[in-house]
Formats: C-alpha cells, sequence, structure tokens
C-alpha cells in the first residue's frame, strides 16, 4: 500500500506544476514513515559544489552511469579474488553431488525470514548478516554445499569459508529460486 | 484548445473549483508528463493523472507483469500478467478517461535516448527503482530544463520532492552526491 500513497503525493504535486497552484516541494523534501504513520518534511538546497548544477559544473554531459553505479564496498577489496565458476552447481548438479557426498552439509545462509518462506530439506541456517566461520560450527574437514537466495550471498559466504581454510566448498548456482524451478517444483517461490 | 461537452461534464467538479476551473483544466489537457516506471508507484501515479484529464501521458518501462507484482502495482490486474507493463498500464489509464492520449515506450532509459524523449514532455516524473536510472533521468532533466518530481520508496518509507535547478531547487546529486556501493543495494 505504501506506494499507493507516495504515488498519489507524486501525482498531487504533478498537477500543482501544471495548474502552477499552491506550493510546491521544490526545495523540500517529503519523507512518509507508513510504520509510524508520520510525514516529516526536511528542507533541501542547492549544493554550490555540486558536480552538474554547482557554480563550476564538472558533468557538462551524460556519463556513464553503470560505471558511476558501481561503487566497491570498503573493505571488499580484501576478500581474495576468486574463480567463482569451479564452484557454482547448476541445481540438478548440486542435487546429485550432494546425494552422492556422505560428508556433505548444506547449509542455508539467508536470513531467518526467507527461511520461514521455504527451505530445502536437511540445510541449517546459518545467515550471511552474523556469518562468521570461526563461530560457524562448521568442520574445515566438512564438504559444504552453500545456498541463498539467487546465489550471490552464498558465494560472499563461500569466499570467507575459503580464507578460513575451508576446502570442499559448493555454491548452487541461481539459489533458491532456480532450485523451485528446476528441481522441487512443488517449493513455493518468493 | 476547448473541452466538448462529454468533458465539460466529467471535469464538473473541477471546473467548479476555483483553483482549477475552466482555465486549469485547459492547461491540464494541453500538457504532457513522461513518467518513468509502470510499476508500484506509476499505477496509482498514471491512473490519476490520467483521469484528472492530463492531455498527453508517456510512459517508460521495460518490464513485464509478474505475479509477485500484483499485490502493489494496482493497475495491473491477475489477467494482465505476463503482459507489458506499459501496456497493462495504458490500458488502465484510458479505460479510466478516453479523452486523453497515452503513449508507451518499451524502452530501458538509456543516454542515448533519454535526452530526445524528455524533450516531447513537459514535466518528468520518476518512479524508477534504481540509482543508474535516478542519475540518468536527474542529469537528463537538468540538462533539458524539466521539473523533476521524484519519488522513492523503501520497505516502508517513502520520498517525494521536486528537483527544479532552473527555478532555484536542489537537484538529486545536490542531496546524493555519490551511489551506495553496489554490494548494499538492495534489488
Amino acid at each position: 500500500m505504501l506506494p499507493g500513497v507516495v504515488g498519489l503525493i507524486q501525482a498531487t504535486e504533478v498537477i500543482k506544476l501544471i495548474l502552477d497552484k499552491g506550493s510546491n516541494l521544490i526545495g523540500r523534501l517529503l519523507l512518509y514513515d507508513a510504520m509510524k504513520m508520520n510525514f516529516k518534511e526536511v528542507r533541501v538546497r542547492k549544493d554550490p559544489e555540486c558536480v552538474i548544477c554547482g557554480e563550476n559544473p564538472s558533468v557538462k554531459e551524460l556519463i556513464d552511469y553503470k560505471a558511476f553505479c558501481n561503487v566497491p564496498l570498503p573493505g571488499s577489496e580484501i576478500l581474495e579474488e576468486i574463480d567463482e565458476s569451479v564452484y557454482e552447481l547448476s541445481p540438478q548438479e548440486f542435487k546429485y553431488a550432494m546425494d552422492q557426498d556422505p560428508s556433505a552439509v548444506l547449509v542455508d545462509v539467508r536470513e531467518s525470514f526467507e527461511w520461514d518462506i521455504c527451505k530445502i530439506e536437511g540445510a541449517q541456517l546459518i545467515p550471511l548478516s552474523s556469518f562468521n566461520p570461526a563461530s560457524s560450527g562448521l568442520d574445515p574437514e566438512d564438504s559444504l554445499y552453500l545456498y541463498c537466495y539467487k546465489g550471490k550471498r552464498s558465494m560472499l559466504a563461500l569466499k570467507e569459508l575459503k580464507k578460513a581454510g575451508f576446502k570442499k566448498l559448493k555454491n548452487l548456482s541461481g539459489g533458491i529460486d532456480l532450485w523451485a524451478e528446476e528441481v522441487d517444483t512443488d517449493m513455493p517461490r518468493y | 484548445m476547448s473541452l466538448n461537452n462529454e468533458e465539460i461534464n466529467r471535469y464538473s467538479r473541477h471546473l467548479t473549483l476555483p483553483e482549477v476551473g475552466m482555465s486549469g483544466q485547459l492547461k491540464l489537457k494541453k500538457s504532457s508528463v513522461l513518467m518513468i516506471g509502470a510499476g508500484g508507484l506509476g499505477s496509482p501515479l498514471g491512473m490519476y493523472l490520467g483521469a484528472v484529464g492530463v492531455g498527453k501521458i508517456g510512459l517508460v518501462d521495460f518490464d513485464i507483469v509478474d505475479h509477485t507484482n500484483l499485490h502493489r502495482q494496482i493497475s495491473h490486474t491477475t489477467l494482465d500478467e505476463g503482459r507489458l507493463k506499459v501496456e497493462s498500464l495504458r490500458d488502465t489509464i484510458l479505460m479510466g478517461n478516453p479523452n486523453i492520449e497515452v503513449e508507451i515506450y518499451n524502452i530501458r532509459l538509456e543516454r542515448e535516448n533519454v535526452l530526445e524523449l524528455f524533450s516531447r514532455y513537459d514535466i518528468i516524473a520518476d518512479g524508477s527503482d534504481n540509482f543508474e536510472t535516478r542519475y540518468l533521468i536527474n542529469d537528463a532533466a537538468y540538462f533539458s530544463k524539466k521539473p523533476l518530481v521524484s519519488a522513492s520508496i523503501f520497505r516502508f518509507h517513502g520520498q517525494i520532492t521536486i528537483f527544479s535547478p532552473e527555478t532555484g531547487g536542489p537537484c538529486y546529486r545536490c542531496l546524493y552526491s555519490e551511489p551506495p556501493p553496489a554490494a548494499l543495494v538492495p534489488n
């Protein structure tokens, strides 16, 4: 319902601009909090240093926005660059490898609200938000099969584990979402 | 430009408001708004802009209606699943008000197409859902000298403002000079 409230305020402002009536939101940022059910207003000003509309603009034409927005996470460079494809298994390969592997340990690194929606049977939950290889209770000798929703977060966990000395690591490519599409079609998707 | 009898009847509750009146209703009819995003924000935005009589609405979105959209993107119904969002929203708008014109662009907004597109409309309304597009729209609106009515939502929070550096206000970059690290950006 939140987008309805916000979209209608946006519509109201468009109409007022067209009619040139009332006081509009130029120079004001309106903040809506649906849980607290309040509106706050923040005065916003032009930044004289702004690279586009400031006094000495450096951006004078459109730029490469994909590159501009590809900002690395501070500290992310300490994670070793690895060839991720070595660790990726398709859902079918992942299932087959696990079924053949007596020391397989299946780890779900999603958050608990996701776990409550669906999970792969036999998995244990170790959310990435509190993930620490040392205190995880996992054994470096185990072969770990990792998954998350789409496969990105479990790859981050995999890199942490590799750094901590774990060697037998596999990642479910496409995550539980692709698993639900290709292996367990009865599983709900979200 | 004038209103026909059906339009006069349709907009009669506007025409009797001193703040709108016949001159205001004609301003609406003459105006054009380009909306980026035909999803959660675009649904109510487009439906209302259409109903009140904005003469020309442009819709930009490259997505199709997915089952997980239906609970919040209220212009799309269960029957629209799998259709282009711009087509589904256009049909909803025109069912509400067939007097107006709706132009659809089933494209991803890029630096190669944005300026030409913006040049055809008076006002830009941003309901996009990613930083790349937001910065692109901000810069293009600035170069095109068009007011940008901007809205964004995250979980239970919403933000709305108008960026119009031409008339003294800030632009999006004045508020957010740098995008957040890509790894922290939620889908």
